[in-house]
This record gives C-alpha cells, structure tokens and sequence, in this order.
C-alpha cells in the first residue's frame, strides 16, 4: 500500500479500489485494485502515463465516479464514502472536496464571480443557507482578490485568459474550504510560464494547510508535490 | 439558490426559449381565443333567445287558441309570471317599396301579429326597436352627420312601440334590420341608408294567407302598412326575417278574429244570409311567457302547462262556449324552442375545444425538442454542477423550473394575446374586410426596398447566412405588400352563415385559466423528459462530453 512516511493522519485512502469501464458487452478494466493513503496536509502527486488511471482514481477519491461492486473502498476522515447514497456523496463533492480540472470547466454564462461562488450555492437553503451563502460571497471575493482577478469579476469565462480561467476554477474548488484540493492535470492545457505560476498558487494554499491530490503526466510538475505516486496500467508501482 | 442562477441565465443568453414562449403563447392564445368567440356567440345566443321568445312558449295548431284573453289573464295571475302576451305567428310576403318603378322587390318574411304593449312585458321588444332620437347632445353629437337618427322625432319611437303611425292613425309595421337591403352597417354598429332607402314613412305591402282550422287555404289577402321602425334583435335569423304588425291586423288577415257564427243548418233569409246563431271568438297561435327573476324556465313550464289543462277543460265543459281549446298544445321552455339553434353550436363549441386542445401536444413536443436540445449542449455544465456537490434533483429542477417558467410566461401573453385579440375582434374583422390603407402596402415595399438593400450589401459581403436572410425578408415583405395592395376586403364572419351581426368579445375567464394553467402544465411535461435525462447524466462522462 501507498502510504506517507510523515505519519500524520489520514484524510483521505484508496483501498484495493477496481474500476471496470463496460463498452457494450466488452469490459475494461482501468484501475486493478489500487491502495492509496493521503495523509492530512500531503501534497500527493499521481504520475503516470496517459490511460494509466490516474484521472479514474481522482473520480473515485472525490466521489464522482464509483468503484466496481465489491471493488474496494475510499474512506475520508476515516469515514467510508457512500457511493450508494446520493445525498452523502452531494454534500462530499460540495463541502469536502474541491475539484480542479485540466480544461477548467467554468459555466460560460457565469461571470467570474458567479462561477467562483457557485459551489457556495448548492444547498444553501434557508436562514442556514443565508449565512453560507454570505459567507461563501466573502471568501469568492477574497480569493479571487488574492488571485489577481478583482478586475474580472463581472467578465464572462471567455473573456479571460487560460491562466485567468484556471484560477477562477481554484477560487471555486476552495470556496467552501474543503480540506482536500483534488486537482486533475491542472496545468495541462497552459504554457510553462502560467502552468508555474498555477503551481505557485497551489504550493500557497498548500503551505497554508491544505490536502493536495495532484494529478499530472508530467514529472516536472509532479516534482512540485511533496509525494509522487507512480500508477502504471492501473496499480500503483512506486510510492516517493 | 443555484437552479434560479442557471435558469435564468439559460433562458435569457439564447434565442431559443423566446421560440418556445413565443409557440406556448400563440397555442394558448389560439385556444383562449376560438372558445372564449364559440361560448360568447352561445352565450349571445341564448341571452338573445330569451329575450326574443321569453321563457315558455304556447303554441297551438293551425286552429289556433279561443279565449285568449282568458287563459292570459289566467296565466298571469301566476305569481311565478312576470308577463305574458299573445302572438300569431305566421309566413307572408312583403313587398318593398324599392326600387323605383313599377317591379317592386318582394320577400318572403315571418310574420309577428303582436300587442306591442304586453310583448314589451315578455320580450325585449321595446329595446330591440333601432331608430330612436339622440338621447342626449352628447349622443348626437357622437354621431356622424349623415346619421338620420340626429333628425328623427320622437314619434317614430313611440310609433314602433305602439305599432301605430301617430301622423296617421293607420296601423304600422315594423322590420328586422335586415329585412330591408336599405340599412347599410357601418363599422361603429350603426346603420346609414343604403341607396337613399331610409324605411320609416314608407308603405309596404303584406301578403298573408289564412288557413282554416281544416287546414283549408283561403283566398290571400294583403293590407299596405306604413314602415314605423326597425327592430335590431342581434340574431342576424331574425333580423332578417322578421316582421311585427298589431295583433288584431294580423287576426283580420288571417281570419283568426272574432266572427259570427252562422246555423248552416237552416234556411237562409231572403238575401241568401244563414242565420247568426252566435260569435266564434279571436284565436291566436301562440302565448309568450317571462318568469320572475329566480324562476327558471322548466319550473314555469311545468306551471303553465297545468294552466293550459285547466283553462281546456274549463272551456270544453262549458255549453255557452262556440269554440273549443285543443288540448293538444306544444308547451317548450325558450331553450327548447331554440334547440335547432342552440345544440349545434355547443357540439361545434366543444369540438373545438378538443382539437384545438391538441395543441398542447404540439406545445409539449416543442418545449422537449427545444429543452433536449439544451440538454445535450449543456451536458458538461451539468457534470461540472454534480462535480460542486449538485444533487441529481438540483439538476433535474433547473430544467423544470426553466420550463415552468417558459409555461407561465408563454400563457400569460398567450392569455394577454387573446384578451387584445378578443376585446378588438370586431375592429380587426371589419379591418379585415375593408380595403387596405395604401400607406400599409406602401410601406410594405419601402420596407422590402430597405431590405433589398441590405441583401446587396450582405451579397458584397458575401456573408452567406445575411443574404439568406435579407433575401427572406425582402420577399416576405415584398409579398405582404402585393396582398395589401390587392387586398379588397375578406368577410370571414358572414352574418349570414353566422346568426350574429357582431362577433362576441369577451374572454371567457375560465377557459382562459385552465388553458393557461394547461399550457404550464404541458410546458413542464415537455421539460420534464430532458430535465430526467439530465439528472441522469454520469458526472465523468459529462465532463469528458464534447
């Protein structure tokens, strides 16, 4: 098993996870029972080649996607996620995970700021929801203020450049302040300089305490992480 | 919180749900509007009815009702009778007092003998009579100078009330509006005279024949009465049909008034003359009745029917009576008189309501296709949403709520659509069925010439989708201005076809609601099939579309 060496405590663990992709009657498996422990404030980057099932294993770390029946299981906080319960898997994705994507996935018809405090907005009913609303407005604004985006609040996700758009996805994934950033090739779809300065910003949040999954092809970036995990056709092969 | 956000966000940064809150519109509008005409001309129809007929109508055969003055005394001594009063009612034919020469134009008419006085009581007679003086200055003032009203006198009112020409003496006549080709209708609803015919003052001859109680034809006679007004019923059957004389005019006519009664049995005198043993009395063919308010027709009927049996039985036991009272007599409530009228009209009515219902299956399919669409496209916005912890109900409520509120706001013009429609009806059909104004088609062309310029600059251009669509315009305009341009008037309400002179303008409030609320129902429906395929949708896959 994939396990840190600091010895703080475990957020988040992958155990002997499968995941079997069907295309008509023909199966596919991607992930063959991988083991993966992610100790609170890691930063773990995932390596691996393309195909290798790397982006399937974030999915199941974050509750997105599921494993086979009697695949395995993902615990975070030591708590056993529940994939059949689509309620607990919601409030998982909203309040303790964030996600980052390689091509940003921000809603075109959002400006900035909206799309920054959307996950702010998933259930947030009542007078409850009023304060997390407000609350969620607030951090929005300061993250995208420490972003360098106070300028583009009201600017539309084509308006802005690919660097600009990846962190709005940042501020987004960190507006409910998950403790765990889930990250899928984050600086993929940008040139060297701005994928840097994307690393940069991951490497604040993450001297300021955050759970990092970091999930890349590239050896440089992953040599940003403070653990690199190697994953080749669908195992984990080597822990660093 | 978010749903709202997305929703309206969806609906306001394309083109595509204007379409669609355009189509619920127009399929609201379109069923609002062809009931809430069919149930005013019913309802028209059968307000109209009472007032023509009253409630209960007592008609007898060709032999016609002895004793009349009797049994309506009888009848309304009833204290659920508010009026009652005797009519003949038979055919003639009239002769006009146009054209000029000797070959007059003759029609054939029904014929009315009636007491103005009592029918008043029974019938809105009285209102019904057209030609009467201004009011008021203001009302004059209102009208148009050629108007004749403005110089009538207020005889020619109380002449057609009393069916009498005060000048004169002589008995009157009065004329369903239409009877005459000399009223002309203008589009305010008044009438001017058509080919300098103004009827009030002119004679006209009636034609009637007698039958006797054998159903034997006499020998026709004809009386000239002095036209003294015109009678507007709104039932176009009617006015241009019918015909009101004096009750004792059409008895005489018909021989259906008081007469002696000869003994045929014995000899005659010396000048050929049988001996008069008695009087045969005055008959007439019909006896209209009002209820009070609050008693309906049926129950009236019911009433009066045990009258009528009295009333035969009282004068067939009685010896001194010469004539006897069939105690066979039709006895129908107004509805039942007006069956003929009134059933097709409510089958026609509900026949369209069901196929023009069908349109929300139109509407339903629409929004789907329109809302499938959308779906598709937004298909990694919604994998992107239940990455942020959006539940599959979230998802689904965007997608309904942006239906329902395509519903709400499609019905709500699509009821304010036929509200202006239907409050206008008449104004549009009589613009309907006049000559286009020629600034219209003129600048129609003006219009298509702007657009041919546009065509030009875009084929410069060679922006292909703007020439398609400066080319569209051009000949839509084009051609929209050729039909205003030979656009000569179109009557699509005949009254002729249809009983009315006007076509009803108001809104049925209920069918307005349930086809809004129909409208809603269906839009939600239509978007209910994608917003579930949305909810479905796998996150990761979602995310990897497109």
């Amino acid at each position: 098993m994939a396990e840190p060496t600091s010895g703080a405590r475990t957020i988040l663990e992958a155990r002997s996870v499968r995941r079997t992709y069907a295309f008509g009657t023909i199966g596919v498996p991607v992930l063959l029972g991988a083991d993966l422990v992610v100790a609170e404030g890691e930063w773990l980057a995932i390596l691996g080649s393309s195909g290798s099932g790397k982006s399937t294993l974030l999915h199941l770390l974050g509750g997105l996607d599921r494993p086979d029946p009697d695949g395995g299981e993902v615990r975070f906080a030591g708590q056993r996620v529940a994939f059949g319960r689509g309620g607990a898997l919601d409030t998982y994705r909203n309040r303790d995970i964030g996600f980052v994507f390689q091509f940003y996935h921000l809603l075109p018809e959002l400006t900035v700021l909206e799309n920054a405090l959307l996950p702010s907005l998933v259930g947030a009913w009542g007078p409850l929801g009023q304060e997390r609303r407000k609350a969620g407005r607030a951090l929005a604004l300061s993250l995208l203020a420490e972003f360098g985006l106070s300028h583009r609040l009201t600017h539309r996700p084509a308006q802005l450049s690919g660097g600009e758009r990846q962190r709005v996805a940042i501020a987004r994934a960190l507006v409910n302040s998950p403790r765990v950033l889930l990250a899928d090739e984050p600086t993929g779809n940008l040139d060297t300089h701005t994928g840097a300065g994307i690393l940069d910003l991951l490497a604040a949040r993450h001297a300021a305490g955050l759970t990092l999954v970091m999930v890349t092809h590239d050896p440089e970036v992953a040599r940003r992480a403070s653990r690199v995990v190697r994953l080749d056709d669908g195992r984990i092969v080597a822990d660093r | 919180m978010y749903a709202a956000l997305l929703s309206n966000r969806y609906l306001t940064s394309r083109l595509i749900p204007f379409i669609a809150i355009g189509a619920v519109g127009l399929c609201v509008a379109l069923v609002v509007t062809v009931v809430s005409v069919m149930t005013g001309f019913l309802d028209m129809l059968k307000a109209s009815g009472r007032t023509i007929v009253g409630d209960v109508i007592v008609s007898s055969g060709l032999g016609g009702i002895p004793y009349s003055d009797e049994l309506l005394a009888t009848i309304r001594a009833n204290p659920d009778v508010q009026g009652a009063t005797p009519l003949i009612d038979t055919i003639g034919l009239l002769r006009m007092p146009y054209p000029a020469g000797p070959q007059k134009e003759v029609s054939h008419v029904q014929v009315w003998a009636v007491d103005p006085a009592s029918l008043a009581t029974v019938t809105d007679y009285a209102k019904d009579l057209y030609w009467r003086p201004p009011a008021t200055e203001a009302a004059a003032a209102a009208m148009t100078p050629e108007d004749p009203r403005r110089s009538l006198k207020p005889a020619v009112l109380t002449d057609g009330e009393t069916l009498v020409q005060s000048s004169t003496g002589r008995p009157g006549i009065t004329l369903g509006m239409h009877v005459s080709v000399g009223n002309s209708r203008q589009r305010d609803g008044s009438y001017l005279p058509r080919y300098g015919w103004f009827m009030p003052g002119h004679d006209v001859t009636l034609t009637v024949v007698p039958v006797s109680g054998q159903g034997k034809i006499a020998e026709p006679r004809e009386q000239i009465f002095p036209i003294v007004n015109e009678v507007q019923t709104g039932i176009y059957e009617v006015d241009r049909n019918r015909i009101y004389i004096p009750l004792t005019e059409g008895q005489r006519l018909l021989r259906l008034d008081e007469a002696p009664l000869y003994d045929l049995s014995a000899e005659p005198d010396a000048a050929g003359n049988y001996p008069i043993i008695g009087t045969t009395p005055a008959r007439i063919t019909k006896v209209l009745v009002r209820a009070k308010p609050g008693v309906s027709a049926d129950d009236l009927k019911k009433s009066i029917g045990s009258i009528y049996a009295d009333f035969a039985e009282r004068i067939a036991k009685d010896p001194t009576r010469t004539a006897r009272a069939s105690s066979i007599v039709n006895i129908l409530t107004w509805e039942e008189q007006l069956r003929d009228l009134i059933t097709p009209v409510e089958k026609e009515r509900e026949m369209m309501r069901v196929l023009f219902s069908l349109i929300y299956l139109v509407c339903a399919g629409l929004i789907l296709s329109i809302f499938w669409a959308i779906v598709v496209e937004k298909t990694r916005d919604i994998g992107i949403l239940r990455a942020i912890g959006a539940s599959r109900l979230g998802v689904m409520w965007i997608f309904l709520r942006y239906g329902l509120v395509i519903g709400v706001v499609g019905s709500g013009l699509g009821v304010a659509l036929a509200w202006m429609i239907i409050r206008n009806i008449n104004a549009i059909h009589l613009a309907i069925g006049s000559d286009a104004p020629s600034g219209m088609w003129i600048g129609g062309y003006v219009a298509a010439g702007l657009c041919l310029i546009g065509l030009v600059r875009a084929l410069w251009r060679q922006r292909l989708l703007s020439v398609l669509l400066w080319l569209l315009g051009t000949l839509v305009l084009a051609l929209a201005a050729t039909l205003l341009l030979f656009h000569k008037g179109t009557l699509i309400w005949d009254p002729s076809v249809y009983y009315f002179t006007i076509i009803p303008d108001q809104v049925d409030w209920t069918t307005a609601w349930t086809t809004a609320v129909g409208g809603i129902l269906f839009s939600v429906i239509g978007a209910a099939i994608p917003a579930s395929k949305a909810a479905d949708i796998d996150p990761v896959e979602a995310l990897h579309y497109g």
